[in-house]
């Protein structure tokens, strides 16, 4: 049992029929040789094209003010989801806090970004309280601050990683992780450790490098032909955003994490994780650990055996492109293409939880009204509904094949366009690329199969 | 490749891809174009249902449409009997579902948040239209309360 599946969310999603399965299977295969055929033969999203929007609509939507009124609203959502998590009523569906992190910020801010460039930055509370932290103590000293500590090169990602991983934990693991408490208080302590990060290494570094939700979104806003520089919001070429990744230690294992997660919620609806879960928790059990315990340690497992396979699945592929010669290390070969496994990312997210995103996305306007589930209504709307009959499950069907084969076709398009940049030669860049075809084919027959499964 | 190869190509791909689509999809009831392209064995397995639906409906035409069947469950000692299982129905159908139990509880249909009370000797009595697709789950609060499982059984809505 995933929890967030069974406390916060009323109705799941049936699994795609099998002709659409086989479809959908036969597309991916008949788009990869097609993409093969066709894509260009220069390398294209490698070089920078970026101008602000017209009329002077980038200046004002990049200006201080808008910046200070945005990072505000973060601040107050911030205060809301805590107050409601400690004072409010204890049952997930009637608080505000667990619709507002898991649906809102965590699904919601993903299509947002997408969509509308790296927006997480802007609303970010610690961000805009660690600059502000930042701007009194330089008024109140009269004089600059010591400079932060240099971000250690060989943290890289790995902080990110790290906290995907907790955050994954405390959604799919944690017996009470949809406790409105229990989301409050890791707030608080996520807020601790933001805040002793932004000092040591300066707010804006670690934003950029190391915090999880910054680094997470910012991934998935590289997807946007929307970006902000110097103050400036402007547009660059669509990809191009991705192509400019800067990997490092730890990268890939963040991609892990994102996949792997998503899998594992998913597989754990289907019988091969119901099938084998049983047996591990006895197991647990036997060893003396209470049955609860034994259910959270035996998710745990599955959570992190997911992670580890759906990472040497990608090792492996990298290891098989390294095979056709050109003198790269594995190490060197797997952060080259680890942006093409962000479109991949964002279908495994999309697929899996658009529905979700929808339906309980309404919650919204009624916890809006009832932030405390006392009774309170603030806007009126404390009485709205959530309207099951929004999308059939043929609409839901239809949209989560195509995000798969959508998200295939753009982390093939990537990892052409880097094999080119890569590779001196045309040859070895081509058969590198059947290499890390596979592997996309492995990670979007993954998708498919999951959403065939579900509930099944 | 020269450019307009590159466009054949693509052409073809979505050409091959529409098609399949077309003759993969199973043709809807009041569709009688796409049916053409069904396999045989689910347009054989799609006529039976066809016979069938016209055959119930030409004999019960004149009378108000059938009872809906009646799906009971059974909670004994704090589980349920045979285990929760899933109900299976077809969007617009009209649902029943009877839960009985040996001890006082609190039934909870998500989704279509219906909640009943249920006591020894007074059963449960749920019935509506099911008219949201996808997968709700039944379950029961006491069990939730106490930490064991909650799920009674599963609705499952399909499109029509």
């Amino acid at each position: 049992m995933s929890l967030i599946a069974h406390g916060l969310v009323a109705r799941s999603d049936l699994p795609i029929p099998e002709w659409l399965f086989g479809w959908a299977a036969a597309m991916v295969l008949v788009v990869s040789f097609v993409a093969l055929a066709v894509l260009w033969p220069q390398p294209r999203l490698e070089r920078e094209h970026w101008r602000p929007l017209p009329g002077g609509v980038g200046r004002v939507l990049g200006s201080r003010p808008v910046e200070i009124l945005c990072g505000a609203v973060g601040v107050v959502l911030l205060g809301v989801v805590v107050y409601a998590g400690l004072r409010g009523t204890q049952s997930p569906t009637a608080n505000f806090a667990p619709t507002f992190i898991y649906v809102i910020f965590w699904l919601g801010l993903v299509p947002a970004s997408v969509l509308l460039g790296d927006v997480y930055k802007a609303f970010n509370p610690w961000r805009a309280i660690g600059r502000a932290v930042g701007w009194t103590a330089g008024r109140v000293a009269r004089a600059d601050l010591p400079a932060p500590l240099t971000y250690p090169d060989r943290l890289g990602h790995w902080p990110a990683a790290a906290g995907v991983f907790a955050f994954a934990v405390m959604e799919l693991v944690v017996s009470n992780g949809d406790r409105p408490e229990n989301l409050a208080i890791a707030t608080l302590i996520y807020s601790a450790l933001t805040f002793v990060a932004m000092a040591l290494y300066g707010v804006e570094t670690w934003i950029d490098r190391g915090d999880p939700y910054s680094v997470y979104f910012n991934l998935f806003s590289r997807l946007s032909p929307i970006e902000t520089r110097d103050q400036v919001v402007g547009l660059r070429r669509p990809l191009s955003g991705l192509a400019a990744l800067k990997p490092g230690p730890g990268t890939v294992p963040l991609l892990a994490v994102m996949i792997g997660s998503v899998t594992f919620d998913g597989a754990s609806e289907a019988p091969i994780w119901t099938g084998i879960a049983p047996d591990i928790a006895s197991f647990f059990q036997d060893v003396g650990v209470s049955p609860q315990r034994a259910l959270e340690l035996t998710f745990f497992v599955g959570l992190t055996g997911t992670i580890v396979l759906i990472y040497c699945f990608y090792r492996l592929g990298v290891v098989g492109a390294k095979s056709v010669g050109g003198g790269f290390t594995t190490g060197r070969l797997a952060r080259a293409f680890v942006h093409s496994l962000v479109p991949i990312a964002l279908a495994y997210v999309a697929a899996h939880y658009f529905t979700l995103l929808l339906f309980q996305g309404q919650g919204l306007s009624f916890l809006a009204s009832d932030p405390l589930g006392d009774g309170s209504d603030l806007f009126g709307t404390a009485d709205s509904q959530i309207d099951y009959t929004l999308i059939g499950a043929n609409a839901t069907w239809y949209w989560q094949v195509a995000f798969v084969v959508a998200g295939h076709v753009v982390a093939l398009t990537l990892a052409h366009d880097r094999a080119l940049a890569l590779y001196d030669q045309a040859k070895l860049a081509v058969r590198s690329q059947y290499w890390m075809l596979a592997v996309m084919v492995g990670f979007t027959s993954l998708a498919l199969w999951l959403l065939s499964q579900a509930n099944a | 490749m020269p450019r307009n190869q590159r466009i054949l190509l693509v052409v073809a791909a979505i050409v091959v891809a529409v098609i399949a689509f077309v003759i993969a999809q199973p043709g809807d009831d009041d569709d009688e174009g796409q049916s053409a392209g069904n396999t045989p064995a689910q347009t054989e397995s799609q006529a039976t249902t066809n016979d069938e639906a016209e055959a119930t409906e030409t004999e019960t035409e004149p009378s108000p449409p059938p009872e809906p069947e009646v799906n009971r469950i059974r909670i004994r000692g704090g589980s349920v009997a045979g285990g929760a299982k899933d109900i299976e129905v077809t969007r617009g159908d009209t649902v029943v579902i009877v839960v009985s139990s040996d001890a006082p509880d609190d039934i909870h249909l998500h989704g279509y948040d219906i909640e009943k009370e249920v006591a020894p000797g007074r059963p449960a009595r749920f019935r509506f239209k099911a008219n949201a697709e996808g997968a709700f789950e039944i379950e029961s609060h006491v069990a939730e309360d106490a930490g064991r499982d909650p799920l009674v059984a599963r609705l499952v809505v399909q499109p029509s």
